[in-house]
């Protein structure tokens, strides 16, 4: 009987069934749980502890927020999965065609490459989706000890994750269709992995372009999300990525198309991906989605800092890793950045750690400029370096609203955890492999 | 009356000269066999028809005029040898979506199940079939496919002499009923059994083209005394 559902239904029908029957998406869910667990686990005793259990001083927690003491640490096993284990999960489906022969069959379908790579994508995120019902299960958990939800902070760290799965997914289909066999797709995978801790260690000790570059690797984007902070450039950025890595897997795929003609066309991929992630570079809007404005100066603030129109300029004379410049840049710049966007900050420093520059007359120094106006600082908090702007800026400081927020103190210890993480999550993995394989037996 | 041509079909792998200007036709309805030792090129030539395979030259025409990728992908379905498809799939599944995804022969389906004695098979899954199963399987997925013209690489290997007569018996069959069938075999002699007409292939090269009494008068001519296929190839390879 001629089935009437369409050529892409068949084939996501098909991919989900293959993934269903890959024994690396089972390790990646049974590995889940207690990775989840680990966290989670650890991550509410330090809350409660810090809350006043067990004897500690109550009050200590006052200011905390579960986005950073709960979902960020939480959340961050999912991280370790889309680095080390997901990519084998991507690379198995994508490959399997190509090792057990199905690929040549398949290609003989004239539905476009995209499509195909495409309906891959698809399951391959769904399977991650129902990995990500581990930390779901963490926030479940949470609600039910009475530990405070923030929705829209939760759902920026969860998009932060689904953003870095997608470019796993993508970067592990491109390797795999570039490459004759799984081992070296892996090994290519986690090359690329590595190569952005390498960028990042770079960014710490160089600073400059790449830092800059640093701040678009998977590590530093889920950094930003697990902060509560939407960036648009670094979301179109990872949009971008993960649109190159499918677009090389679709163009790789096809065997029938000569070499030759996949390199040029792989070549105009990677320009037009590098021209778009350089045009999302220069879009400055953000959105600070934690109910602790973590990202922000208060509204008080931001309103006196809209209220100064000339371009601002900052140079700090601090070294890349002097642990003053990040607090400088976590602390004061990015907030300032989010209100300010014409700002320009500019770092000086002759070595990279700054401990011998010490006795550098200048060093530590941070100098604003505003119009023909000039001022200098070496306070690197948000209060010292809106203190200064207001300075020469000529705008009163703002009286603070009593609307600071207060955190959410639970002292509890994380009854049941270990319950759902190590045992019935497990138990509830192995069920549903056995189902399965019963089922097709 | 002639449905294809192939003209100067070449590949080369660096150095290598897998096929060397390789012309041939397909009739429409015919079973055309492809015979050639292990290396000739009926593997890589196949797959060039294909279009899983860049060629480096020639052309398939249909009537007058290359065909365009497209009109190729709806004209022809090549059937690889030694693979094992989606093989955690059972065999049912792997008919339904060849008819599904492909928009396969819903029709005949069970005439192909049958005649291939696919019936026991079709719950077991395919990476648990033995080599002769899953050629059989992988035969009636082809034969399900919805374009006119089948190329099966190796469709008798791996099957045993039973399972060689009826699998020749089914593609017989299918074949009066219009289908055409084009089979890359390297056993002469089952190439015999089934085939309307030969295209002889050695070294990447055609060697020769047409019916058993046309190849055995081109033979003749070049001092082979015997009708046989085999001493016919070996006369004109």
């Amino acid at each position: 009987m001629r089935s009437h559902r369409s050529a892409f239904r068949w084939l996501v029908s098909k991919e989900w069934r293959e993934l269903v029957s890959s024994r690396a998406w089972w390790v990646l869910l049974l590995a889940m749980g207690p990775l989840v667990g680990v966290s989670f686990i650890s991550a509410v005793r330090v809350y409660g502890e810090a809350s006043g259990l067990n004897g500690t001083s109550a009050g200590v927690g006052e200011a905390f927020s579960p986005l950073i003491g709960i979902w960020a640490p939480t959340f961050s096993a999912c991280e370790l999965a889309a680095a080390f284990l997901l990519p084998f999960v991507g690379i198995r489906l994508v490959s399997g065609d190509k090792q057990s022969g199905a690929l040549k069959m398949e290609l003989q379908h004239p539905m476009p490459a995209f499509a195909r790579i495409g309906a891959k994508a698809l399951v391959l995120f769904a399977g991650w989706l129902v990995a990500f019902s581990a930390p779901l299960a963490a926030i479940l958990l949470w609600r039910s000890y009475g530990g405070s939800v923030y929705p829209p902070e939760v759902a920026t760290v969860a998009m932060g994750h689904l953003l870095n799965a997608g470019l796993t997914i993508a970067l592990a289909a491109a390797t795999a269709s570039l490459t004759e066999h799984p081992s070296t797709a892996a090994i290519l995978t986690l090359s690329v992995t590595v190569g952005t801790w390498i960028i990042n260690f770079i960014a710490a000790v160089n600073g400059g372009v790449w830092e800059r570059a640093a701040g678009y690797t998977p590590t530093a984007m889920v950094a930003e999300f697990q902060h509560g902070l939407v960036r648009l450039d670094v979301t179109l950025v990872a949009l971008a990525l993960i649109a190159a890595g499918l677009t090389l897997s679709a163009i790789w795929i096809r065997l029938g198309v000569t070499i030759h003609r996949r390199v040029y066309e792989s070549v105009a991929v990677a320009a037009i991906a590098a021209a778009a992630i350089f045009a999302c570079a220069f879009v400055n809007t953000s959105w600070d989605t934690s109910e602790s404005r973590a990202n922000s100066f208060a509204e008080s603030d931001e309103t006196a800092l809209r209220q100064i129109r000339l371009p601002l300029q900052i140079e700090a004379h601090l070294a890349p890793e002097d642990p003053r410049r990040f607090d400088l840049e976590h602390r004061a710049i990015g907030k300032l950045r989010r209100v300010m966007p014409k700002v320009q900050v500019n770092y000086v420093s002759a070595t990279s750690i700054g401990l011998f520059e010490q006795t550098s007359a200048h060093y530590g120094e941070i100098w604003y400029e505003l119009g023909d106006r000039k001022t200098m600082s070496r306070m690197t908090t948000a209060e010292g370096v809106l203190e200064a702007i207001y300075s020469i800026a000529g705008v009163p400081v703002p009286v603070e609203k009593d609307d600071e927020f207060r955190g959410h103190p639970l002292a509890v210890p994380p009854k049941g955890a270990a319950t759902v993480f190590y045992g019935i999550w497990p138990a509830a993995i192995v069920a549903g492999l056995f189902f399965v394989r019963r089922r097709r037996a | 009356m002639k449905f294809l041509q192939v003209t100067n079909l070449t590949k080369r792998y660096g150095n290598l000269t897998a096929l060397s200007d390789v012309s041939f036709s397909i009739r429409d309805g015919e079973v055309l066999g492809l015979i050639g030792p292990n290396g000739s090129g009926k593997t890589t030539l196949f797959e060039c028809l294909g279009g899983v395979l860049p060629a480096d030259g020639g052309v398939l025409l249909g009537g007058d005029r290359p065909l365009t990728p497209a009109e190729r992908i709806a004209t022809i379905f090549y059937l690889p040898d030694a693979i094992t498809p989606w093989p955690t799939q059972t065999v049912t599944w792997a008919l339904d979506f060849a008819i599904g995804f492909f928009g396969g022969r819903a029709a005949i389906r069970d005439d192909v199940v049958l005649r291939l004695g696919l019936g026991p098979l079709l719950d077991s899954t395919i990476a648990t079939l033995s080599k002769g199963q899953r050629k059989r399987a992988l035969l009636a997925i082809g034969l399900l496919m919805p374009q006119p013209v089948l190329m099966a690489d190796e469709p008798f290997e791996g099957l045993d002499l039973r399972q060689t007569r009826e699998v020749a018996q089914a593609l017989r069959a299918f074949a009066d009923a219009g289908r055409t069938l084009v089979l890359s075999i390297h056993q002469i002699g089952d190439a015999a059994r089934v085939c309307d007409r030969f295209v002889l292939l050695s070294g990447g090269r055609t060697c020769g083209e047409g019916t058993r009494d046309e190849l055995a008068a081109l033979a003749a001519a070049r001092g082979a005394r015997s009708s046989d296929l085999e001493d016919i190839f070996l006369a004109l390879t």
